[in-house]
């Protein structure tokens, strides 16, 4: 395939990132790799003494493990959401990041369902939501949502990807043979004429249309789990929004981290630029003020009412002996701090804005934290077993073990993933497309370059 | 966490000498009753627990032996073995009962104990008696007369002045329909509901029982007549609800169109797929 002069620039870039997997990358691979191992200590240990390993209960039967496929499935929002809004509204200054978003998409939509089947206390009956579905059931709704969620976001990623692999095909790029021919295999005899060019127009046209809705239901199903539950601090109805609205938000963060983090690695300042943090900053400060207004919204109203379930919950939040810190955290570090930043142009930077970023996506994964484990601590019947380890829920090392093996995967993933594929799409510079904005020195940075 | 596996897989040091603890006894207490069924038979029942660390538990799986008569005419009965209830019934078939000179059948329960539970025993003395039920139809009243007799003495002889209930059997426990107390003939009449549901026949079981008395102990008596709402046993088919094992059909629906749309575009973005690689040129410029 013929490269105009920017494509060509691009990959000249990056080519040296997909030959060579490089010794910063063989060792991040094997930090991560350790705490894997780790993590599958943790889990024969699980699987050979069962759940009493874990710091789950009769009372709280969900902890770490669900707050961290809420916080998967949330992230993954960055790809489908924000890539297929920005494609359709044919936004140009997405292209640089539309790669990273949509690879943030499938890894976290492979890791998070994991966390689930931690969960499962009976994995030998794990056949039977395939064998005896109840339609009825919002965990049935999930199953089916989430695995066609997945395969929506492979297809976004692989329609995405096409040219690219046509393009690395035709390179002649100095990596082993099998790479050359799955190169070959991927981009399926794209030779760029204009039929072809119409297919892939029109199936990333049909796939940016149809995972626009399909993530919001995904999500939606993923929160009426709780919500059509009949537990205080649970039974909203605003849990649909709230918890797509929080799936968006945290999805920008974790991208804007991405976009930092690669943009350093890799010297990509001249296509990852401070357009594209102070955009996408934007995005997050109204995301961020919406996302308050639900939160304000949801508590004012279980306050109010002052319905002794729903004000046991409220108190266990406010209440700095119990989940105060937390909630306080929560809020500052996932609301106000962003809005902030983001507001004035002094911090308005892309150092600042990932900052932001770290903290609001940490503050998330609390509040997801938040949102399970004090409403299963205040059940509706009296418990019948009050030892400690059954009213307070407190996860256990293998927990945090298991959850620090799946954060380590994603990373070990995207590491992969970027030695295997440009994180720049190269195809995406047309022939009448604007070079590249020209930035040979780091502005904003508040850590130096 | 790192000195975890080794301390999983340390040993416990085998030339320590073990604590020495005193044992622990729990003495049991066990619930003993004999009731005296129209068919001339006798149940024993007992109930076995013991209050272990403060909680009363269930003594499962302990023998339980059974004897009839007094100490020197003692004989064995057979024994039973508690199940998970702690409960265990002997059934003593009528050529197995002998009474005292007063008419009297005495019973004994044995717990033999084990491990930490000491042994224990329980008597029951009663009078051999007997309760007949006779159902009677008058129009459309449903009556039960219940007859108690005294067969301690050898010929029967009616038990005037005694509280007796009838009940209806029930899946769980019987369900009381009405009580009355006996006549100088030793005969209660009670009116029992003519809409009782019954198995797919119209059966219904009826018992009459004379609980705790202390005298007689307990009695009872039971016969089935068609007296019931025939209800039918077999599984109808559920409706389409929420709770039902199929699922309402506007959710179904639902779901249908919205898995087709979306599998749908899959669908189509595949065979544009397949189309793209079909139109790949022959000959690359």
């Amino acid at each position: 395939m013929q490269l105009n002069s920017f494509q060509q620039q691009a990959f000249d870039k990056q080519r040296p990132t997909i030959e060579k997997f490089g010794r910063r990358s063989w060792m991040w691979t094997i930090f991560f790799l350790l705490w894997i191992i780790v993590g599958g200590y943790a889990l024969y240990l699980q699987i050979a003494d069962g759940h009493i390993v874990t710091g789950m209960r009769d009372n709280v039967v969900w902890g770490l493990y669900i707050a961290n496929f809420i916080f998967f499935i949330g992230i993954s929002y960055a790809g489908a959401v924000i890539s297929g809004i920005l494609h359709i509204l044919k936004v140009e200054w997405r292209k640089p990041i539309i790669r990273i978003a949509e690879m943030i998409t499938v890894i976290a939509t492979i890791i998070g369902p994991v966390f689930i089947l931690l969960c499962v206390g009976r994995f030998d009956r794990l056949h039977h939501l395939i064998l005896y579905p109840r339609l009825q059931s919002p965990i049935t709704w999930d199953v089916l949502a989430i695995s066609t969620y997945f395969t929506g976001s492979v297809i976004f990623l692989y329609l995405a990807t096409i040219k690219d692999f046509a393009i690395y095909r035709d390179a002649k790029l100095k990596v082993p043979k099998w790479r050359q021919k799955l190169y070959k295999i991927l981009a399926i005899g794209y030779r760029g004429t204009p039929s072809q060019k119409k297919h892939i127009s029109i199936s990333m046209n049909l796939m940016a249309v149809i995972i626009i809705p399909l993530a919001i239901i995904v999500h939606s199903v993923l929160s009426w789990i709780f919500g059509m539950t009949l537990r205080p601090g649970w039974h909203s109805t605003i849990f649909g929004p709230y918890f797509v609205l929080a799936a968006i938000y945290s999805g920008t963060g974790v991208l804007i981290m991405a976009m930092w983090v690669y943009r350093k690695m890799y010297g990509l300042y001249d296509y990852i630029n401070d357009k594209h943090f102070i955009y996408l900053g934007y995005i997050m400060l109204v995301l961020g003020a919406a996302y308050g207004y639900f939160t304000f919204s949801e508590y004012l109203t279980d306050w109010f009412g002052s319905e002794k379930w729903n004000s046991e919950v409220i108190h266990k939040l406010f209440s700095f002996s119990e989940y105060g810190w937390w909630f306080l955290f929560a809020n500052v570090a996932g609301i106000l701090l962003p809005i902030f930043i983001v507001a004035f142009p002094k911090t308005r930077k892309p150092g600042w804005i990932a900052l932001a970023s770290l903290f609001m996506v940490a503050a998330l994964w609390v509040k997801r934290y938040l949102i399970i484990v004090p409403t299963l601590e205040s059940p509706l019947l009296p418990m019948q077993d009050t030892r400690l380890e059954y009213v307070k829920y407190s996860p256990t090392w293998v927990e945090w073990a298991l959850t620090f093996a799946g954060i380590a995967t994603f990373f070990l993933f995207f590491t992969l993933l970027s030695k295997f594929m440009t994180i720049i799409p190269i195809s995406e510079f047309g022939d009448k497309e604007k070079a590249p904005e020209k930035i040979t020195k780091p502005e904003g940075e508040i850590i130096p370059a | 966490m790192i000195v975890l596996p080794a301390k999983l897989m340390a040993q416990t040091d085998s030339s320590a000498k073990p604590e020495v603890k005193e044992a622990t006894t729990y003495a049991p207490l066990i619930e003993f009753v004999s009731v005296q069924k129209n068919d001339s038979s006798v149940d024993l029942k007992t109930s076995v627990k013991a209050k272990i660390n403060g909680t009363l538990t269930k003594l499962a799986g302990f023998k339980i032996e059974f004897t009839i008569g007094t100490d020197s005419t003692a004989k064995k009965l057979g024994e039973v073995v508690t199940d998970s209830r702690g409960v265990a019934i002997f059934t003593c078939k009528p050529d197995q009962l002998t009474t005292d000179a007063a008419g009297k059948l005495n019973f004994k329960a044995s717990f033999l104990g084990k491990d930490s539970i000491e042994s224990a025993e329980e008597l029951v003395s009663v009078k051999r008696a007997r309760l007949e039920i006779t159902p009677l139809k008058e129009g459309s009243l449903l009556n039960v007369k219940v007859k108690l007799i005294d067969l301690s003495t050898g010929t029967g002889t009616a038990v005037p002045e005694t509280d007796l209930g009838v009940f209806v059997k029930r899946l769980f426990s019987p369900l009381k329909l009405g009580e009355g107390k006996t006549d100088e003939a030793g005969e209660a009449s009670i009116e029992i509901p003519n809409n009782l549901p019954g198995d797919s026949h119209g059966n219904i079981t009826l018992l009459a029982k004379l609980d705790e008395n202390e005298v007689y102990g307990n009695l009872e008596a039971a016969v089935t007549q068609q007296w019931g709402t025939p209800v039918s046993d077999e599984l109808k088919e559920l409706p389409r609800a929420l709770w039902s094992s199929h699922p309402p059909i506007w959710m179904l629906v639902t779901f249908i169109i919205l898995m087709s749309a979306v599998w749908g575009h899959y669908l189509v973005i595949i065979i544009q797929l397949f189309r793209l690689r079909k139109e790949e040129p022959k000959t690359i410029s």
